[in-house]
């Protein structure tokens, strides 16, 4: 069980993420694609994480695919529910978090954890993208930004434009409104990370939060909408370097511990 | 465990295509009335020799109830009245319409508007359903609606022929009561859309023949030798639980109608209309005794209460409340029913629907979860 290698394939609405897992605990190597399900993007994720770590796909010992195209991705030994693989990769990037706040693509889930990563509760955003990173991506294209500019110009901003809506295509109305007034583009970005920690922040009221909170998916590289969520909550927020990945990561450790049940 | 099969297969076409059952009634003669929920007293239509039709709403996509109903009206009505407003329940000679929530209300004088040539009957009942005056109200009023049914049958219904269709209803709900326990027992027999169909059949089916089916299929499954496979029990709440890509889910996950709490189905059932030398007065006393719905005023929660109890008794490992989009009944109770599951160590999953829902792979998502979750 200390050699085993077991990947992790989290293939989500706008990334792929894989992860190869050596014994449960060291990550071999890593690939994270921008094109999610329906694309390539999950084929060159494998590719290039097997590329990075030397390996053949057949060097696994099982593969276990998570995220909204895990149905779909082929070849996997188990399919596993995005949230439970967050729970498990949150927790092992960070054994204390007892909150997890996981905002991907197309999707905001709150988790609260139990012992070993354990999921006890969870609540999902309901069927709105609206706080979840393809508003941002939207919001992004209306300001002429890319998406990862967003946190360095929140930094840059002097004071904040509210978004008062939480409606993706109401937002991007307001949004452009205020470009219109000739809002200032960086406090206009703040009052956009603000909108989406509100939204966020009611859903991890509703499930209760207890800290450390952790956050995970790609929009936790977003400084600016930690720092919005840190205030809305009044607590700190917890990234791991490899929050994007915690997914894939929880994938690859379902399957280490299936394998264990096995042996 | 042919036979089961084939039955569940008899009882899947007549939801798969209730118009025929409607058609079926109307050239033998029969008139029927349209049903909507919650509660209606269906015996008085059986009663005057015409058929209820169950008026669910269904899985469809609307344009023209949104002339009558904004956005944010529950999918039951949008759809009931699309179907209406395109001429899909012609040959209804009437449809009885519940007074119990905002949207219901609205619902008879939208129908009038809108659909014109099938009268309403406007069903009241009291709110404050557990005193003597409030059971005293209903009585009265079901007696006005046994007045409409007269007129539009063309029949005088004596109170003996009333007495005989709560028996033969009664006897429908023991039959369901009984199936529902079979189909528990037999999870390798019956999916939880086969369940939920077997029930809702019952509906846009003469209750006689229902109940010869249902007996006929409870005691095929009792025949069966006893199921070894223990997938995760479930208990369902809600007003309706029949989409089949919804219960689909479910049972890909491995999950198991224990039992349930759902307008649609237990919400008929459960509760037995009382023999009184009135039957009118049985009819008003069956909405005294009914719990576990939201549109009933139930200001101590019963329905948590009873929840709990459904759970207990079905060794049940969660709970799905199948949440009626823009239903503020249901939304309501939500709160002090979680915190009684939660009280009780119960864990809960709400998902959203709506009829008018075309991808369900958030609460697959969801509903997977929550499965693995159970199993820890």
């Amino acid at each position: 069980m200390a050699d085993i290698l077991t990947m992790g394939m989290d293939v989500g609405s706008t990334t792929s993420k894989c992860l190869i897992l050596r014994g449960g605990k060291d990550i071999a190597a890593s690939a994270l694609i921008p094109a999610g399900t329906g694309t390539s993007g999950p084929r060159r994720a494998l590719e290039e994480a097997l590329e990075k770590a030397g390996l053949k796909r057949e060097d696994m010992v099982c593969v276990t695919a998570t995220g909204y195209g895990r149905a779909t991705f082929p070849g996997a030994d188990y399919t596993v529910s995005e949230l439970s693989c967050h729970a498990l990769g949150a927790h092992a990037l960070d054994g204390e978090a007892k909150t997890v706040i996981d905002i991907g693509g197309q999707d905001a889930k709150a988790l609260c954890l139990g012992p070993e990563g354990k999921l006890l509760r969870f609540l999902m955003n309901d069927k709105c993208a609206a706080g979840t990173g393809r508003f941002l991506e939207v919001m992004a294209r209306v300001l002429e930004k890319d998406v990862s500019d967003l946190a360095e110009m929140d930094a840059l901003a002097a004071g904040m434009t509210p978004i008062s809506s939480t409606c993706t295509v109401f937002a991007e109305s307001e949004v452009i409104s205020q470009l219109a007034k000739g809002a200032d583009l960086c406090d206009l970005v703040k009052g956009i990370h603000r909108s989406v920690a509100v939204r966020t922040a009611s859903l991890m009221h509703r499930l209760g939060v207890e800290a450390p909170v952790a956050m995970t998916g790609g929009v936790a590289r977003n400084a600016g909408v930690v720092r919005a969520l840190e205030k809305e909550l009044g607590t700190p927020i917890r990234v791991s370097p490899l929050a994007q990945l915690a997914g894939a990561l929880g994938a690859a450790i379902y399957g280490w511990r299936k394998q264990g049940e096995r042996e | 465990m042919d036979k089961v099969k084939e039955m569940l297969s008899e009882l899947h076409s007549v939801c798969a295509d209730p118009r025929a059952q409607l058609d079926a009634a109307l050239a033998r003669g029969r008139k029927a009335v349209g049903v909507l929920p919650y509660f209606c007293p269906e015996e008085l239509v059986y009663a005057a020799g015409m058929l209820p039709f169950g008026l669910w709403g269904a899985e469809m996509q609307t344009s023209l109830s949104g002339r009558y109903y904004p956005a944010f009206t529950c999918s039951l009505l949008h759809t009931a009245l699309e179907m209406g407003l395109r001429g899909q329940l012609a040959g209804l000679s009437a449809i009885m319409v519940p007074l119990c929530c905002d949207s219901l209300k609205c619902f008879g004088p939208n129908w009038k508007y809108g659909v014109g040539t099938v009268p309403v009957i406007d069903v009241a009942w009291a709110q404050n359903r557990k005193t003597e005056a409030g059971e005293e109200f209903t009585r009265a009023r079901f007696r006005r609606v046994l007045g409409r049914l007269e007129e539009i049958s063309g029949k005088t219904v004596s109170d003996g022929e009333i007495a005989e269709a709560v028996a033969l209803y009664n006897e429908n709900r023991a039959a369901l009561r009984a199936f529902s326990a079979a189909a528990a027992a037999h999870p390798e027999a019956v999916s939880p859309l086969q369940r939920c169909e077997a029930m809702k059949a019952g509906y846009f089916m003469d209750r006689a023949a229902h109940t010869a089916k249902l007996r006929a299929l409870t005691e095929a499954l009792c025949s069966l030798p006893e199921s070894p496979r223990r997938g995760l029990r479930i208990v369902t709440t809600g007003i309706l639980a029949d989409s089949p890509a919804l219960l689909g889910i479910l049972e890909d996950a491995g999950c198991t109608v224990a039992d349930d709490q759902v307008a649609q189905e237990s919400g008929f059932f459960r509760t037995d209309t009382p023999v009184t030398a009135d039957p009118v007065v049985g009819l008003a006393r069956r909405l005294g005794l009914a719990e576990g719905c939201s549109v009933l005023f139930d200001p101590g929660k019963e329905r948590g209460r009873e929840l709990v109890k459904l759970a207990k008794a079905a060794g049940a490992d969660g709970v799905l409340w199948v949440m009626a989009k823009f239903c503020d009944p249901e939304e309501f109770d939500y709160v002090p029913v979680r915190r009684m599951l939660e009280e009780a160590g119960i864990p809960l999953l709400a998902v959203e629907y709506d009829q008018q829902t075309a991808s369900f792979e958030q609460a697959r998502s969801a509903i997977e979860a929550f499965a693995e979750m159970l199993r820890g």
